[in-house]
């Protein structure tokens, strides 16, 4: 049974998120549906595309579903490499209030 | 696993590129335009220099680079493969296998001779003609070579002297050696599309990566198109969804920015639009949001940039091994040495790809093909001998003790021996190799020769794809090779004389190969001159070697040229005159237990033609009794077996007998006598006439004191554990443990014409 109000869940990223990591991470992510989710990136020392076409995806479904999707902290290779890239994450990025 | 190993791997590797590179032009040489096969030979080079680079072969890297260069214009379109283009490129191919031959065994290359491609081949990628032959420098790498036409671009420059006397010069940034000088706002830019496929990550390729060593190359801004990026639960995580529109202003040109795909090219769509200086770029007028990739992307450099040449040999094992099991899921060696490239490459991320490429092509065949050591495959052949020696020993000894051969134990032992045939089929098999390499070495030899002498050749080769036992092709290139200079050097005419005789100019040696009655034969046919008999003849009386007046039928004269220190080559040749004459290609030949015969016609050619055993393993033979001695005859030679009749034999001179079959006569011949096995002939009516055809066409009836009967024979090799012995092959292990002698035919079929076999005392002893 859905609650009214879901409780807000966490996920920390591993430090490699490379081919391997896509599945295990698309599978986190499918398990965390429904509710809003804060993303730890702090530990990220290397993003591949794959994974960040995850990320997305995942930011993608959770709009549709009207929850937040946040990355809490990010690491400075994984910011640099969404800026690499050209996706841009900012509106996705918790600021400090 | 150790980087020998690693490195070991990567030349067998390359001689698989080097067959594909080659057969590829000879393709390309022969009118096929398909681009699958442009492909596949700058494929070969491509793989060969990935590999190289990895082990810091850099006399190989820089070679195929310059290679690849000029196939690249050909893959384009910018070079038409004509004739003298793959005549060029066949010659490089023809280095890049010294030089991966040098790399592996040590030695030296002819380095006049490469670096005079080198420069043929950048002059081809110039669109000039080949340049003549002139003291220049090397290749510089691609990064260097690249840099003129950037420059010409950046500066073009009028050569005009001012009112002042001073003329403006050309003027490049990149003299200082430092980015930090460029002025972006005047390098030219470019516009890039990049469509990575999913095969691109599948492989282990990154698209980070690539944008990375992009942005180095200049001031860049990118967009990330995410339209087709599925919702979360619709998507495949190993899928590639994104796709980028890049605009990057730099001084490296356009060969620089199209290296960093080199590796991925055929798992992306790639465009690279060049724009003209002060073009806006096509991004701007499509108002895409383009996003700016900041300078310092130093917390990216991850572990993967290993440069080369500074790390440590454990540290790049280590490496290497990490590659190989992130791989191991397309498991196959080719992919070690192609992941070792991966780890120890430069600091192009590209190269990252180059070994993905690889083991691209590697996965493709690892699911049809594995590689065994071959001693473990000789271990088996030999254990399966063994076995075949036992089961005929446990055959022989259940027959001596159940006369009526109804036992069970029979009836088993039957059906062991059909097991037994089996396995050693199936063994044998694994040994069984297409002619093919063998076939595409002569390809070469046949260019070499014909540089030397000027003539121009085409070879033809036909059933390559014919198997036989490694062994007898790891032996077979040596006399071909022989042969092939003969036929190049004294079979064909030179142009002028072949156009004289109303040839074409172009001479044409055919090889081919096919199976034969249990045998592998091989011919090499030439549309040259054909043998001249006239000089032959004169040279065998000059030589001793016949009689003056001396009655020698056609086939016999051109047979002579088989004889010891027989050359009819006025002046001695750099080529076929070394000494080693075609006597030395007849021993090699029969010492495979093959036969070599010669057939010409004066004006139209010749045609050498060798039957060689399929194996050198094993034997179908009749075993029969001679002189109290059990000889085992190969049954590839029998036509027939008969009993004479008394009436069907008659006297022929002095010692000649001939039996009349079916109303002709063939000459009779004691095996028993020949081999002095007895002092006197034996009497025709009391043994078996075995009839049997020599590889010269003609027919005996080989007389022996009885027939044994028939089996398949381990064939055990007397040079190797006795002596050559005149007219016996080889040797083999009976079922009751006794060696047995094989007859070789033929040798005793020329011994029954006056050759006499050299016999040796030791005969006896041996049998």
């Amino acid at each position: 049974m859905a609650t009214k109000k879901a409780a807000r869940k966490s996920l920390s990223l591993a430090p490699v998120l490379d081919l391997n990591e896509a599945n295990v991470l698309h599978g986190k992510l499918m398990g965390l549906r429904g509710n809003p989710l804060v993303i730890d990136a702090s530990a990220v020392e290397r993003v591949g595309a794959l994974c960040l076409q995850v990320l997305m995806a995942g930011a993608k479904s959770w709009e549709e579903d009207k929850q937040s999707f946040t990355f809490a902290k990010v690491s400075d290779a994984f910011a640099k490499t969404t800026q690499l890239i050209g996706v841009n994450i900012d509106h996705l990025v918790a600021k400090e209030i | 696993m150790d980087m020998n190993e690693i490195k070991e791997i990567f030349f067998q590797e390359c001689e698989e590129q080097l067959a594909e590179l080659e057969s590829g032009l000879l393709r390309l040489n022969d009118g096929d335009r398909d681009p699958e096969t442009v492909n596949a030979v700058f494929r070969a080079v491509h793989s060969i220099k990935g590999g190289a680079g990895a082990f810091g072969l850099d006399d190989l890297v820089s070679f195929a680079h310059v290679f690849e260069t000029t196939l690249d214009c050909v893959r384009s379109n910018k070079l038409e493969p004509t004739q003298d283009v793959l005549k060029v490129m066949l010659k490089s191919a023809d280095v890049l296998a010294d030089l991966t031959n040098v790399a592996r065994d040590g030695g030296s290359v002819d380095q006049a001779r490469s670096l005079q491609l080198i420069r043929e081949l950048e002059a081809l990628a110039k669109g000039e003609a080949p340049p003549a032959a002139s003291a220049l420098e090397p290749a510089a790498p691609k990064a260097a070579a690249a840099k003129p036409a950037a420059v010409a671009k950046a500066a073009p420059v009028e050569p005009v002297v001012n009112e002042h006397g001073f003329a403006p010069v050309a003027f490049s940034f990149d003299d200082f050696g430092s980015d930090d000088d460029e002025t972006p706002g005047d390098l030219p830019a470019y516009d890039i599309v990049f469509k990575p496929k999913s095969e691109l990550y599948t492989k282990g390729n990154e698209a980070t990566l690539l944008l990375r060593d992009l942005s180095r190359l200049g001031e860049m801004s990118i967009h990330c198109n995410m339209d087709s990026l599925p919702p979360l639960d619709q998507m495949d995580p190993e899928a590639a969804y994104f796709s980028w529109k890049v605009s990057i202003k730099t001084d490296k040109g356009e060969d620089a920015v199209r290296s960093v795909f080199e590796f991925a090219e055929w798992d992306c769509d790639l465009e690279v639009t060049a724009l003209e200086t002060g073009e806006t770029t096509e991004s701007d007028s499509d108002d895409l949001p383009m996003q700016p990739v900041p300078f310092d992307l130093s917390a990216l450099d991850g572990e993967l940039d290993m440069p080369l040449g500074v790390v440590e040999e454990e540290e790049q094992i280590a490496a290497v091994q990490q590659a190989v099991a992130a791989a191991e899921a397309a498991s196959n060696v080719v992919q070690m040495a192609a992941s070792a490239s991966r780890a120890a490459a430069s600091d192009k991320g590209a190269a990252t790809a180059a070994a993905q490429n690889n083991a691209q092509q590697a996965s493709s065949a690892a699911a049809q093909t594995i590689r065994v050591d071959l001693d473990r495959v000789d271990r088996l052949i030999n254990l399966v001998g063994e076995l075949v020696i036992n089961q005929a020993m446990l055959s022989q000894s259940v027959i001596e003790n159940d006369s009526n051969g109804v036992s069970s134990i029979n009836m088993g032992l039957e059906e062991l021996q059909q097991l037994t045939r089996e396995i050693q089929d199936s063994v044998m098999a694994i040994r069984a190799q297409p002619v093919k390499p063998v076939f595409q070495r002569m390809a070469r030899t046949v260019r070499e020769i014909a540089d030397i002498t000027g003539k121009s050749v085409r070879l033809v080769t036909e059933g390559e794809n014919t198997e036989v036992d490694k062994t007898v092709i790891d032996k077979l290139a040596e006399p071909l090779t022989h042969m092939i200079r003969n036929a190049v050097d004294h079979g064909l005419e030179t142009p002028e004389k072949r156009i004289a005789a109303g040839k074409n100019a172009e001479g044409t040696v055919k090889l081919t190969a096919k199976h034969r009655s249990g045998r592998i034969v091989i011919e090499l046919s030439d549309d040259g001159a054909g043998i001249n008999r006239e000089k032959v003849r004169q040279k065998a009386i000059d030589n001793d070697l016949i009689a003056a007046d001396a009655n020698l039928s056609d086939e016999e004269i051109d047979n002579l040229i088989f004889h010891a220190g027989f050359s009819t080559a006025d002046k001695v040749s750099d080529l076929s005159g070394r000494g080693v004459g075609m006597d030395v290609v007849k021993r090699s030949i029969q010492a495979l237990g093959g036969r070599i015969n010669i057939s010409s016609k004066p004006g139209h050619g010749s045609v050498f033609t060798m039957s060689l055993p399929l194996t050198l393993a094993v034997l179908d033979g009749m075993v029969v009794t001679v002189a109290g001695q059990t000889l085992v005859v190969p049954l590839t030679a029998i036509v027939e077996t008969l009993q004479p009749d008394a009436a069907a034999i008659h006297s022929f001179g002095a010692t000649q007998r001939l039996i009349s079959i079916r109303n002709s006569f063939c000459p009779l011949v004691d095996v028993g006598r020949i081999l002095n096995f007895r002092a006197t002939q034996a009497n025709p009516v009391e043994g078996v006439a075995l009839l049997v055809e020599s590889e010269g066409g003609g027919q005996r009836a080989l007389m022996v004191d009885a027939i044994q009967g028939q089996r398949q024979v381990v064939i055990k090799s007397l040079e190797a554990n006795y002596t050559h012995v005149p007219g016996i092959a080889a040797a083999t292990i009976l079922g009751d443990g006794r060696v047995a002698l094989i007859l070789d035919v033929d040798a005793v079929v020329s011994a029954s014409r006056g050759q006499s076999l050299q016999l040796e005392s030791s005969l006896a002893a041996a049998g």
